[in-house]
């Protein structure tokens, strides 16, 4: 049992991600609104699609066009047609405080059990030639006392949707493959200080089942893409790179392979670790950080922060991180004892 | 090793036309996407499974060395 505790810890660690982060349902939200453009000054009912949302269960739905911080009009009349559909009656004003032949509005729509949630720019209204500048019509600031969401949900992105789940799957597990790399990377400069070889295993085996996380993290974001971007590859920088840095790295599985001289191998392949390390920093962090790219956390896109990762995902989030680098410690250690075993029956062959 | 390399191979090759396919992909894509995440966690427990799958036959190798040592 003594040594055994982390390995049951990493199990529990994801076993509760898997559960929790599979179980726990995601906040309402808007899917679609049709029809979406109107005139200024029409009457007009929109169709309105919910994800998750109890429309007909609830007993307060309010609903809200909101053009800016201080001007919207709530709804005239509210249908409710099943859980997830509901008809908006609006009328909208024929004068708009600000002159611009396009105004966007943001849907607002509230309800006591699922609290409110938004869709931007979801009707486009036209305004006609006669249209002035007047805020008569709108309300100033009446939106408010919104209800609050009952119980743990994860936010709702649109394109998103579930996908937000692989937040814990496949992000985590880049970060778990960085731990098990700064481990082989730890090991390789023990290895060239003491020249021990068992520093040499060490380092070889954490770098290989880190190898083995970036495959997982390429083909998982890969099939990630699929479902939000509609593709399984595009050339974006970030997804670029992170396939060179890997290549790199794969590169040092080929050199571990090619020679069959232990010293030489051991010395070769530490100082190939480093370099490999010192090379996926820039390429996985600065180089995408400089361009556009449409992976969040890169290029003014950002990540790991407001409704992409907020707190009830991070109460899933970073557990999955320790559980991850957990069991590929797990998986190191039994290539490590492995590789041990196979150096002792060598060396008594001798 | 080769056997099983290469039966994975035929199968992913049977099972990658059938996702390009709008159909099926449209299943993976009902319930707001939720077998994209059923995809992403299958993905990992297959690479673990493999990973036990080959150092368990290097295990048998070494344990066969040491068994015709003997």
């Amino acid at each position: 049992m003594k040594g055994f505790w982390w390995k049951i810890a990493g199990v529990l660690l994801f076993l509760y991600v898997l559960i929790g982060g599979m179980i726990i349902p995601i906040k309402s939200g808007i899917t679609s609104v049709t029809p979406n453009n109107a005139k200024s000054g029409e009457q007009l009912t929109f169709n309105v699609v919910g994800y998750n949302t109890n429309f007909l269960s609830a007993t307060k739905v309010r609903a809200w066009l909101k053009l800016d911080s201080i001007h919207a009009i709530s709804a005239t009349e509210i249908e409710k047609i099943s859980e997830n559909d509901a008809k908006f009656a609006f009328s909208i004003p024929s004068n708009f405080p600000t002159k611009e032949a396009v105004q966007p509005l943001t849907l607002i729509v509230d309800t006591d059990i699922d609290g409110v949630f938004v869709q931007p720019n979801a009707i486009f209204v036209t305004l006609s030639d006669s249209a002035v500048i007047s805020s008569e019509a709108w309300m100033s600031s009446a939106i408010g006392q919104f209800s609050e969401v009952k119980g743990i949900k994860f936010p709702y992105r649109n394109i998103l949707n579930e996908t937000i789940r692989n937040t814990f799957f496949h992000i985590a597990l880049w970060f778990a493959m960085f731990i098990l790399l700064i481990a082989g990377v730890y090991h390789a400069v023990r290895f060239l200080n003491t020249g021990d070889m068992v520093h040499d295993i060490k380092s070889a085996a954490f770098n290989k089942i880190g190898i083995m996380y970036g495959v997982f993290g390429l083909i998982t974001g890969s099939i990630w893409a699929k479902f939000t971007w509609d593709t399984f590859w595009t050339s974006d920088v970030k997804l670029n790179m992170t396939a060179i840095a890997m290549l790199i790295y794969l590169a040092y599985l080929v050199l571990r392979g090619s020679s069959s001289d232990h010293d030489r191998r051991a010395k070769l392949s530490a100082s190939y670790s480093i370099f490999a390390f010192v090379a996926l920093i820039p390429l996985v962090f600065i180089i995408p950080r400089m361009t556009d790219s449409l992976h969040p956390g890169n290029g003014g896109n950002p990540a790991l922060g407001g409704d992409d990762l907020d707190n009830t995902l991070r109460l899933f989030f970073y557990p999955s991180i320790i559980a991850l680098a957990l069991l590929g410690t797990w998986m190191s250690q039994l290539l490590i004892r492995y590789e041990k075993l196979k150096e002792k029956i060598l060396l008594k062959n001798q | 090793m080769k056997k099983f390399l290469s039966l994975t191979f035929i199968s992913l090759c049977g099972i990658l036309p059938l996702m390009a396919q709008g159909n099926s992909l449209d299943f993976l894509r009902s319930t707001g996407k939720i077998y994209s995440v059923v995809t992403v966690i299958a993905v990992i427990f297959i690479g673990i499974t493999i990973l036990l799958y080959r150092l368990d036959r290097k295990l048998t190798k070494l344990e066969n060395q040491i068994k015709n040592e003997q």
